[in-house]
């Protein structure tokens, strides 16, 4: 049997692709340091500092204790002094204990300061749910994040994306808050989402922060997401390509800065617009794209637009309360098919 | 001449059956000695399958495929 042969094709998940853009940048910048619970040996609980601990050391890569409030301060203190923290909160949700460090000081100290210090600290956290982890677990909380003036917000859906985006993330001296969905981490017993697991180049590059990507071109309806959503609209755009719908899908990549341009050249083409969100469908991601779209221009829009997000509800433990709640593709063509057409 | 992926006879202990989470490659694709070109997932322990020789990779097992100890996933050409 005779295959053709390829090139040489290097995929990675998320979680490997992260950990490679930290130990790149920390071979060249002793200033770059990790911080975080059950980052140093074990590897981060998501797999995205593996292979750090044995590189760097101790030193360089820090096990804090169950104190969010104490290392989350602590890093804001080192990037303040010059450092270039990268501190892992584990899960989005713990942000609870440690936000007067994240959104009074972290995210604005540049500006009480008069620009006279930078605060050049990513804060790398864990979102997302559809594994039963219940309602303190499972939350993305891109909204809230991206609400609060003073921080710069990604978070990829591929790994392509996961790598330029934490190099870029590191390099910035204001903070970044870096949000990685557990399901597409690639961690296997959180589920598998193929088409997160791309080739990745093995040099260092950058994917720029507040840029969003064009993952499908079309010409019907714009469905914009970001992590899980990105992967949902593009199942969605399958389904609605075998009924003659030709869908465009974008990946927003940031949501600080907001790449709102892209956006509106997507919808003036399309004259469509669905918003999808695993994150809460009220006071969101989902309402703000749409009211950028509308202050732009109401005129563009041939149909009212819809969002695709989390129900106003604390997440469910049970699997199939949970499944449920969340966004799919399901709920995607369902929305295109309420549209005035 | 062909070299087999075979997953490693002591990878885990007991005689859990484990899971192909993921291939680092495609079907096709050249790859480099001991470069990961497959996890396999055993009670949500991920042990990284290493590309036993260089050459173009024939994947005989599938993403989510259930495998043992020993099985031969793929071939090297």
């Amino acid at each position: 049997m005779t295959t053709p042969v390829k090139g040489n094709v290097r995929k990675l998940v998320i979680a490997r692709a992260m950990a490679e853009a930290i130990a790149q940048e920390m071979r060249i910048d002793p200033r770059v340091f990790v911080m975080g619970e059950d980052i140093g040996p074990l590897g981060g609980v998501f797999g995205n500092t593996r292979g750090l601990h044995e590189e760097f050391g101790s030193e360089r890569v820090r096990d804090a204790p169950i104190s969010e409030t104490a290392f989350i301060g602590a890093g804001v203190g080192a990037a303040a002094d010059g450092m270039r923290p990268i501190v892992e909160l584990m899960f989005v949700d713990f942000f609870g204990v440690c936000m007067d460090a994240i959104y009074n000081m972290m995210a604005k100290n540049i500006y009480f300061s008069g620009g006279n210090v930078k605060m050049p600290m990513v804060l790398m956290t864990a979102t997302g749910g559809g594994y039963s982890d219940a309602g303190q677990h499972s939350q993305c909380l891109h909204g809230t994040f991206a609400h609060l003036p003073g921080m710069k917000v990604v978070a990829p859906s591929n790994a392509y994306d996961a790598k330029g985006l934490m190099v870029s993330a590191i390099r910035d001296d204001s903070p970044v808050v870096y949000l990685f969905h557990k399901g597409l981490q690639g961690m296997g017993w959180l589920g598998t989402e193929p088409d997160s697991i791309v080739h990745v180049p093995e040099e260092s590059y950058t994917v720029p922060i507040g840029k969003a990507a064009t993952v499908r071109e079309g010409k019907d309806v714009t469905i914009v997401g970001i992590t899980s959503g990105v992967h949902h609209a593009l199942k969605a755009a399958d389904t609605l390509a075998a009924r003659g719908v030709s869908a465009e899908v974008i990946d927003l990549r940031s949501l600080v800065p907001l790449d709102r341009e892209h956006v509106i050249a997507s919808v003036r083409k399309t004259g469509r617009l669905i918003v999808v969100d695993e994150d809460y469908h009220s006071y969101g991601v989902t309402g703000e794209i749409i009211a950028s779209v509308v202050e732009h221009d109401i005129a563009m829009l041939k149909a009212p637009p819809r969002r695709v997000a989390y129900p106003d509800i604390p997440i469910p433990y049970s699997r199939p309360m949970e499944q449920w709640a969340l966004p799919n593709p399901a709920k995607i063509v369902a929305a295109f098919d309420s549209m005035a057409r | 001449m062909a070299v087999e992926v075979r997953i490693p006879a002591d990878l885990w202990e007991e005689d859990e059956e484990g899971v192909i989470t993921t291939w680092l490659t495609d079907d096709g694709a050249a790859v480099g000695k001991g470069r990961a070109i497959a996890t396999v997932m055993v009670k949500k322990v991920e042990f990284d399958i290493p590309a036993p020789a260089d050459g173009t990779l024939i994947m005989l097992k599938k993403a989510d495929d259930v495998v043992r100890k020993g099985d031969v996933i793929g071939r090297i050409e």
